[in-house]
């Protein structure tokens, strides 16, 4: 009887750290991406060009200067990388950054401070 | 003249007339809305492996109850609507992908199981009128669900997601929309013959399935079901817990249905939060009836064939009605009409067959008397 409670005991619990597990997983987030002036302390970063995204390997598409696009990822760890167009062609020198969001996380992530390697370059909210 | 019962016939094409009375109508049927409703064969096979990709999960949750010989398990729209509470749940938390599909598997589990056992109990006290008390079952669960999804929900359960909520701010809206799970199971193992998408990965599932049947009937509990379907005194005799077996296959039966309803839905996209369990029962019960299969027997095969004949008229009745007197309506109504009168005439077979079985039955005893007395 004893072991009985315990092996049911043991699959409720495996069961709802399954469930845990999943909903970390398959949770969405948004990530919003702004290509716009941002000062972080004393420092301002401006804006200055067009960038293409990607957002865990997938395009989101060009993001002019003063602009904002909006991702939807899903889980806790992401990638995203940003590529200076000029005069309508792609630079070829790619900035990429990683960031993990908690479930209820979503997130700002801001060009300019990517490209200069600001530490606030990401704004996590829940 | 003495009349001869049709049953007592020896001849083997009148037998399989007979037994195969519902499948063999809706083959003529079909045979001649084919080429009526004008669809072109490619249309027509993309149609069908949608369907059966769709469908064929929630009729084999319908086999054990007929093993245990509890007749078309009614209540399976129960099952339905707890997958329908898990695929809420995820759509609220917004939890997407495969992990969803799973998360809304396991929330929607317990649910299941719970309301298995409750059917399970009101059908052990209605023996012998199972089906009908399945179905009336089916009305009454429905209810609660409309209560505990449009009062409870956003009330006593907590909906942050306000796209989902009726704009009174408590109550689910009438359709959901599933976009986060559309179809990723069916495009899991993508492979395209042509232009036909075959859902491999729903077919594992549904492949998967019935292994387990046929493993399953193998096993003590399905011997057990077995037993208990054939006769429920010399089952209890042999020491087996007719009750508890009987409440078994349907807590099965149920929790299968939940997951079909999964299944189906994920296919589909979208939910029709009110709707889209109520005609699960009736659907998948006229499918397995026009599969071959009746009351008392039903096995894999029936659930395949079924889908095809079944759902071959769904796709080429409305065509078939609009080239036959100008209205896709029509064909849709005949449609209704078949899937209804199907069951119907499944039943009334099954049972003039049970009688003219008793008849015969009773004349052999009589006849054993007479030549005893005679002696």
């Amino acid at each position: 009887m004893r072991k009985q409670i315990i092996i049911r005991t043991a699959l409720v619990t495996a069961l709802i750290l399954i469930g845990i597990f999943l909903y970390v997983i398959g949770k969405e987030h948004k990530v919003v991406i702004d290509n716009r002036d941002i000062s972080i302390g004393d420092i301002t970063y401006s804006a200055s060009t067009t960038y293409v995204v990607w957002v865990d390997n997938q395009e989101i598409g060009v993001i002019k200067k003063g602009e904002r696009n909006a991702a939807i990822v899903t889980g806790v760890s992401h990638k995203i990388v940003v590529e200076e167009i000029k005069s309508n062609v792609l630079t070829g020198e790619k900035h990429e950054k990683r960031f993990r969001l908690k479930t209820n996380e979503s997130a700002t992530v801001n060009i300019p401070a990517i490209i200069n390697n600001a530490n606030e370059w990401i704004d996590k909210t829940n | 003249m003495r009349k001869k019962s049709l049953t007592k016939t020896m001849n083997p094409s009148v037998l399989f007339l007979i037994n195969y009375a519902v499948p063999i109508i809706f083959i003529i049927l079909i045979a001649f809305a084919i080429p009526l409703s004008g669809l072109s064969g490619l249309y027509f096979i993309r149609e069908l492996m949608i369907r059966l990709s769709r469908n064929s999960f929630l009729i084999l949750a319908l086999l054990i109850p007929v093993m245990a010989g509890m007749g078309m398990n009614f209540s399976i729209v129960l099952g339905a609507m707890a997958g329908e509470i898990g695929l809420i749940f995820i759509t609220d938390w917004q939890i997407v992908g495969i992990s969803g599909m799973l998360l809304a598997i396991l929330i929607s589990t317990p649910i299941a199981v719970l309301l298995g056992y409750f059917a399970g109990i009101v059908l052990n006290r209605a023996k012998g009128r199972e089906m009908v008390t399945g179905f009336m079952l089916a009305f009454f669960m429905n209810g609660i669900y409309q209560l505990f999804v449009l009062f409870g929900m956003g009330n006593i359960i907590p909906i942050s997601n306000s796209s989902i909520l009726l704009p009174r701010g408590y109550g689910i809206r009438n359709t959901i929309n599933l976009l986060g799970i559309r179809q990723v199971l069916d495009k899991l193992i993508p492979l395209k013959i042509g232009d036909i998408l075959i859902p491999v990965a729903t077919f594992l599932v549904i492949a998967t399935l019935c292994v387990f049947i046929t493993w399953f009937r193998k096993t003590k509990l399905g011997q057990d079901m077995r037993t208990v379907g054939q006769d429920n005194e010399v089952a209890r005799v042999s020491g087996i817990n007719v009750e508890n077996t009987r409440v078994l296959s349907i807590v099965i039966s149920t929790v299968l249905a939940c997951y079909g309803q999964i299944l189906f839905l994920q296919n589909i996209g979208t939910m029709n939060t009110y709707q889209s369990h109520e005609q699960v029962g009736v659907f998948a019960i006229a499918a397995l009836l026009v599969g071959g299969a009746s009351v008392a027997k039903a096995n894999i095969p029936n659930v395949f064939i079924g889908v095809i004949l079944f759902h071959t008229m769904f796709v080429v009745a409305p065509r078939a009605g609009k080239a036959l007197m100008g209205q896709a309506q029509l064909g849709e109504y005949f449609r209704v009409f078949v899937s209804y009168g199907v069951i119907a005439f499944s039943l009334a077979l099954y049972a003039w067959r049970k009688r003219v079985e008793k008849e015969n039955e009773r004349k052999k005893i009589m006849n054993y008397r007479k030549s005893i007395l005679a002696k």
